[in-house]
C-alpha cells in the first residue's frame, strides 16, 4: 500500500489529544458546585487516581477514529504489478497479448506506453511459452501467431500503429477465447492492453475464457484527460441570385474538466483556409460555430479543425460540400393537352429533394432531350419519334426512371421492351360513382409511407375511367382497382425503373389530383424512379462503401445518359493513405472505410467527371475518453472476479499514483468509517456524561 | 378565614411546596393540612387554662377575681391563665451561599424558608410573638418579635437570597445580644462548623433562659455523596476548587458527614438543646411534630 500524501501522518500526533482528554481535561472540564469542602479538604487528594483511564472503550474509539481520518487524508492506494505477478508462476504459457490500436490510443503517450507494456509482456515469454499478438480496434486481427520468439513479438509491436478504428473489446476477447481454447499448454493467459474506454464495452457481450485461463488488464489510460473534438457538421442551404449558398455549422465538444478559452476553429475548403472563428467552451460542454455562407457549385472537400490537443485526430472533421442538385424531370404530353398541370405543379413545390421539370410535346422531343435527366414522364402522350424512342430506351436501360401515364392518347400495346405488358381499352366507372383502389402493396418503397392510416386513405380517391392493363409475368403490380384491374405496375429495364399508372394524373379520369395524397405520392414515385438517395456528406470509420453510392450520385446529377457508367459499374477507390482498391465488377463489392480522411472514387466510363469524394471521420464515441474500471471489464467479460493468475488483487502499474488513488477511492471508506466511529463515540460519551446532573441552578 | 380543603400530606412535601410562591399561603396550607392530620386540638395554653392565683392589686379587672376563694379565705385573688403568658418565637435563619445548594428541585434555603414560615405561622396562630433574624457573614435582616410581625417575617423570608459566604459562630455570638426576653429560638442552618464551637456559641442562649431548637438542613446529596466521575469540586462559599475522585473518596466523606451529624446531635443533647437533622426531600410534618412536641413540653414544664 502506498500513500499519496504521507505527510498527513504527522497528524498522528493528534492521537495524544484523546489520551490527554481522558487523563487531564476530563477532570477539569466538569466542575461540581458543592456547599462546603469542609470534609473534602480533610481527605488527602490522590493524584495517581486522577491519571487513571476510566473508559477504555471511549479512548479506543477516539484513537481509532483519529487514525482512520489521518489515513484517509493521506490518500492510500494499492499498487501491485499484475504482469510480474502473472509471470511468477511456473509451467509453459499460452500468452495472448491484446493490444488496443483504436484512435483513442493516439492520446498523448498512451500508444508508446501500450507498446512498452506489450514488449514487457513479450519479454516474459521463454522456453516452451507461446505468444500471440492481437491488434484490435473495431475488429481484431492476429499480428503474430503463437510464437516462442519474443523478438518477433517485439518487432510486431514496434510495427503496429494507431488506426482510426473505434474501440471494441468484444472481438478481441472472442479471438483470445478462441486462441486459448485451442491451446494445449497448461497455463493460458491473456493480457488486455488498452486505455479502457468505457464506450468500447457493451454490457451484454458474452465472453467465456476457457477454465484456468486468466485475463489481466493493463491500463495505459488516464483518469483525468482533456480533449476537444469536432463532433458534427450541419448545413443550412439558401438560394441567392440563382446560386446555392451553404452555411456550415460545426459542433465542438469539450470533454475535459477545464474550460477552453478562445479556441480557434478553422474551416478549410479544398485545402484552403476559408475562415477562422474563436469559441470558448465550458467544461464537459459543447458549443457550435457557424461560418459565413459559401457558394457551392460543385462537390468540394471541406474540413473543420478545432485547436490542437493530446488527441489530434478528433480535432478535425471532414465532409464533402456538394450542391443539392434537383431531380431533373422531363414531362412529355400530347399536343394541345393540359394534362401535366397538376403533376408539374406538384413537382415544382418539392424541396426534399427539389425537382426541376420541363414539359415537351412528342414532336419537340429529340434524343438530346434526355441528357441530364433523372426521370421521364410520358403523360398520356402519343408515340415519340423513332430516334427519341431509341434514346428513351437507352436512357432507361442506363439507369434512368420512366413513368408511363395512360389515358386516351396512349397507343402502346406491348410492342416495345419498355412496356412488356398490354394496355387495353378504357373502362368507365361513371355509372357506379367511380371505382376505388382495392389492393395496395404497402411493402413497396413508394407506398410504404402510406401504410399508416394517419398518413392518408386511398379509398377516398374515385377513378371514373382507366385503361385496361394486362401486365406481363415479370411485371410487379403495386396497386389494383376494386374490380381487380392493375392500377399501378412496375418493372425493370436494364438499370432503370419503369412504372405505369392505368389512369391519368389530371382530373379528366379521376379526382386524385384534388386529394392531398396526390403530392406526396408523386414525389415518392419520381424519387423512386430517379433512384434518389440523400447524399451523405460524410461517413464514420467502419462503414462500407459500395459502388451504388457513386452511381446514385451520377444519376442524381443527371449523368445517367453518359456512356457506360451504369452498364459497367466498376471503379477504383483511393484511400487517404494512397492505397487503391477496385470496386464493382471485377473487384470487391464494397470497400471498408477504415481511414480518417477523404476517399476518391473514380468510376469507369465517367470520362472527365471529377472523382466522387467520400469524407470519413472518427466515431464520435472515440472522442469520449471516459475510462471504465479494468477490473469491472474483466469481471463482466469473464464472469470472474478481477484477479491475476497469482490470485492477487488487480491493479495497474502504469496509472499514475493520483489516478490509482482516485480510482480506488480507499480514502472515502476510511473517512466514512472514521466519521461513523466519531458519531458512536459522541453518543456513548453523551450517555456517560449524563451521570453528572448536580450543581447550583 | 381558614381553609382545610386538601389533605395535609400534600402540603408538607417540599417538592409540592416549591410550586407555591406565596409564603403565607404556603405556611397556612402546611400547618392547617398538618393539623387536620392530627386528631386532637392544637390550642395548647389557650385562655381557658388556669395557671395560678395572685393577689389582687388595684387596677385588676374585678371580673377575674376568684370569688370562690374569696368566700373561703376572705381575700381577693385573681386567676391567671396560660394564654396570658404568650411566648416569643424567633427564627435564626442562615442565608449563606451554601444554603443555595440543591441536587433536586428544592434548595436548602427554600426548604428552610418553608420550615421557618410554617413554624412562624403555627406560633402566630397560638398568639406567640414571632420574629426572625437572617444572616450570612453579617446580619441581613432583623425582624423583632411581635404579634404583628408575622407578615414582615414572611417578607423577610421571601427576600432571602444565598449571596454571601456565611460566618455562623460570630453571628450566633452577635445575635445573642438581641434576646432580652425569654424566647423560643429556632436556628435553621446547614451547620458547617465544628460542633463544639457551635455549642459554645449557643450556650448564652440557654443561659438567658431561651429554648433553643436547632434544625440542621442538608441536601440528600450532601449525605449520600452520589458522584462517580472524577471532577473538580467548587466550594460555594469560598469559590475554592478541589479535584476529587469520588471512587475512593465517597466512603470517607459519608463517614465524616455521619460523624458530624452524630457529634452535633450529641453536643446539643448535652447542652439541653433540641436538635433535628432534616434533608430537603423530607416532608415538613416531621419538623412540625418535633416543634409542637417541644412547645407542649416547654409550656407544661413552665
Amino acid at each position: 500500500m502506498s500513500f499519496l500524501a504521507p505527510l498527513f501522518f504527522a497528524g498522528l500526533v493528534a492521537i495524544t489529544v484523546p489520551i490527554l482528554v481522558h487523563l487531564i481535561q476530563r477532570e477539569r472540564k466538569t466542575v461540581v458546585a458543592f456547599p462546603s469542602l469542609m470534609f473534602i479538604r480533610k481527605i488527602p487528594y490522590q493524584s495517581v487516581e486522577r491519571r487513571r483511564i476510566h473508559n477504555w472503550l471511549l479512548l479506543l474509539m477516539r484513537i481509532t477514529a483519529m487514525i482512520l481520518l489521518i489515513a484517509a487524508f493521506a490518500r492510500p492506494f494499492f499498487n501491485i504489478d499484475p504482469v510480474k505477478a502473472a509471470a511468477a508462476r511456473s509451467g509453459a504459457r499460452e500468452v495472448v497479448i491484446l493490444l488496443d490500436r483504436s484512435a483513442s490510443m493516439g492520446y498523448a503517450d498512451h500508444w508508446s506506453k501500450a507498446q512498452a507494456e506489450a514488449r514487457k509482456i513479450a519479454r516474459t515469454i521463454s522456453g516452451e511459452d507461446k505468444g500471440t499478438l492481437v491488434l484490435f480496434g473495431t475488429g481484431a486481427e492476429e499480428a503474430v501467431r503463437a510464437t516462442g520468439d519474443a523478438s518477433r513479438l517485439d518487432a510486431a509491436v514496434g510495427e503496429a500503429k494507431v488506426t482510426s478504428d473505434s474501440t471494441r473489446y468484444a472481438p478481441a476477447l472472442r479471438l483470445a477465447q478462441s486462441l486459448l481454447s485451442r491451446s494445449s499448454l497448461p497455463r493460458k493467459e491473456a493480457f488486455l492492453i488498452s486505455d479502457f474506454q468505457a464506450s468500447g464495452w457493451g454490457k451484454r457481450e458474452e465472453i467465456s475464457l476457457p477454465d484456468g485461463a486468466t485475463l489481466t488488464p493493463v491500463s495505459v489510460g488516464a483518469i483525468e484527460t482533456s480533449n476537444v473534438a469536432v463532433t458534427s457538421i450541419k448545413f443550412q442551404r439558401t438560394s441567392f441570385s440563382g446560386e446555392e449558398r451553404v452555411m456550415v455549422t460545426a459542433g465542438v465538444t469539450n470533454r475535459s474538466t477545464a474550460a477552453v478559452k478562445g479556441l480557434d476553429v478553422k474551416l478549410e475548403v479544398d485545402g484552403r483556409l476559408v475562415d477562422t472563428r474563436q469559441v470558448s467552451i465550458e467544461p464537459s460542454s459543447a458549443a457550435s460555430v457557424t461560418f459565413p455562407a459559401l457558394t457551392v457549385a460543385a462537390a468540394m472537400r471541406a474540413t473543420v479543425r478545432a485547436g490542437e490537443d493530446a488527441l489530434p485526430s478528433d480535432n478535425q472533421f471532414h465532409f464533402v460540400l456538394s450542391p443539392s442538385r434537383p431531380v431533373s424531370v422531363l414531362i412529355i404530353q400530347a399536343e394541345g393537352a393540359q394534362s401535366s398541370f397538376y403533376i408539374s405543379t406538384a413537382l415544382s413545390i418539392g424541396t426534399a429533394p427539389p425537382f426541376k421539370t420541363e414539359t415537351l410535346t412528342p414532336s419537340r422531343v429529340t434524343p438530346q432531350s434526355f441528357e441530364k435527366r433523372s426521370v421521364v414522364i410520358l403523360n398520356d402522350t402519343t408515340p415519340l419519334s423513332t430516334a427519341a424512342d431509341e434514346a428513351l430506351k437507352r436512357f432507361v436501360t442506363q439507369g434512368g426512371g420512366l413513368m408511363i401515364v395512360t389515358g386516351e392518347h396512349v397507343p402502346w400495346n406491348g410492342a416495345t421492351p419498355l412496356l412488356p405488358g398490354k394496355v387495353g381499352g378504357a373502362i368507365e366507372r361513371l355509372t357506379t360513382g367511380g371505382g376505388t383502389l382495392g389492393t395496395i402493396d404497402y411493402s413497396h418503397p413508394v407506398f410504404e409511407e402510406f401504410k399508416d392510416p394517419r398518413n392518408g386513405n386511398f379509398t377516398t380517391v374515385r377513378f371514373f375511367k382507366y385503361r385496361q392493363f394486362t401486365p406481363s409475368p415479370t411485371d410487379k403490380v403495386l396497386a389494383r382497382y376494386d374490380d381487380g384491374s392493375a392500377a399501378v405496375a412496375e418493372w425493370a429495364v436494364g438499370s432503370g425503373r419503369v412504372m405505369l399508372t392505368a389512369s391519368t394524373v389530371d382530373k379528366g379520369w379521376n379526382d386524385f389530383p384534388t386529394k392531398f395524397l396526390f403530392l406526396p405520392l408523386v414525389h415518392k414515385i419520381v424519387s423512386y424512379l430517379g433512384q434518389y438517395q440523400e447524399p451523405d456528406s460524410w461517413y464514420t470509420v467502419g462503414h462500407a462503401l459500395d459502388v451504388t453510392v457513386p452511381i446514385a450520385a451520377i444519376v442524381r446529377e443527371g449523368g445517367a445518359g453518359d456512356a457506360g457508367v451504369a452498364r459497367r459499374p466498376t471503379g477504383v477507390v483511393m484511400s487517404p493513405s494512397g492505397s487503391q482498391t477496385t470496386i464493382g465488377e471485377g473487384g470487391v463489392q464494397a470497400v471498408d472505410l477504415a481511414e480518417q480522411g477523404f476517399y476518391s472514387v473514380r468510376l469507369q466510363g465517367a470520362g472527365e467527371r471529377k472523382p466522387f469524394q467520400v469524407a470519413v471521420n472518427l466515431d464520435p464515441e472515440e472522442s469520449d475518453l471516459t475510462v471504465m474500471s479494468p477490473s469491472e471489464l474483466v469481471a463482466s467479460a469473464t464472469g470472474k472476479a478481477a484477479v491475476t493468475s497469482a490470485g492477487q488483487s488487480l491493479e495497474n502499474p502504469n496509472l499514475t499514483p493520483e489516478d490509482m488513488e482516485k480510482k480506488q477511492a480507499v480514502w472515502w471508506y476510511l473517512l466514512a468509517a472514521g466519521a461513523t466511529l466519531l458519531l458512536l463515540e459522541a453518543v456513548l460519551a453523551n450517555r456517560l456524561s449524563k451521570r453528572f446532573g448536580f450543581g447550583l441552578s | 378565614m381558614e381553609t382545610h380543603a386538601l389533605p395535609g400530606a400534600r402540603f408538607v412535601d417540599p417538592k409540592v411546596l416549591s410550586r407555591i410562591k406565596d409564603l403565607s399561603l404556603l405556611a397556612r396550607n402546611v400547618v392547617d393540612g398538618f393539623i387536620n392530620g392530627l386528631h386532637r386540638a392544637p390550642y395548647f395554653g389557650a385562655s381557658i387554662d388556669f395557671a395560678e392565683h395572685r393577689g389582687y392589686v388595684p387596677g385588676d379587672d374585678i371580673r377575674r377575681v376568684d370569688w370562690r376563694l374569696y368566700a373561703r379565705t376572705d381575700k381577693y385573688f385573681v386567676k391567671q391563665y396560660e394564654a396570658d403568658t404568650n411566648a416569643n418565637f424567633c427564627v435564626l435563619f442562615d442565608v449563606s451561599k451554601s444554603m443555595g445548594f440543591k441536587s433536586d428541585e428544592v434548595s436548602k434555603l427554600q426548604y428552610g424558608s418553608y420550615l421557618a414560615a410554617s413554624l412562624a405561622y403555627l406560633s402566630h396562630r397560638q398568639r406567640d410573638r414571632v420574629g426572625i433574624i437572617t444572616f450570612d457573614e453579617d446580619i441581613v435582616a432583623h425582624v423583632p418579635t411581635s404579634a404583628k410581625h408575622f407578615n414582615v417575617l414572611l417578607h423577610t423570608l421571601d427576600r432571602a437570597k444565598p449571596e454571601k459566604p456565611g460566618r455562623l459562630i460570630p453571628m450566633l455570638d452577635k445575635m445573642a445580644e438581641h434576646f432580652k426576653r425569654r424566647s423560643i429560638v429556632a436556628l435553621i442552618s446547614d451547620l458547617y462548623e465544628n460542633p463544639a464551637d457551635l455549642l459554645e456559641s449557643m450556650k448564652p442562649y440557654r443561659s438567658l433562659g431561651n429554648d433553643v431548637i436547632v434544625f440542621h438542613i442538608l441536601d440528600p446529596a450532601e449525605i449520600s455523596f452520589p458522584y462517580t466521575e472524577p471532577s473538580r469540586f467548587e466550594d460555594l462559599e469560598s469559590g475554592e476548587h478541589v479535584p476529587v475522585v469520588p471512587e475512593v473518596f465517597a466512603e470517607q466523606y459519608r463517614k465524616m458527614m455521619q460523624d458530624h451529624i452524630a457529634a452535633m446531635s450529641a453536643k446539643c443533647s448535652e447542652a439541653r438543646i433540641d436538635y433535628l437533622q432534616l434533608t430537603t426531600n423530607q416532608p415538613l410534618d416531621e419538623a412540625l411534630f418535633y416543634y409542637l412536641g417541644n412547645r407542649e413540653r416547654l409550656m407544661r414544664t413552665r
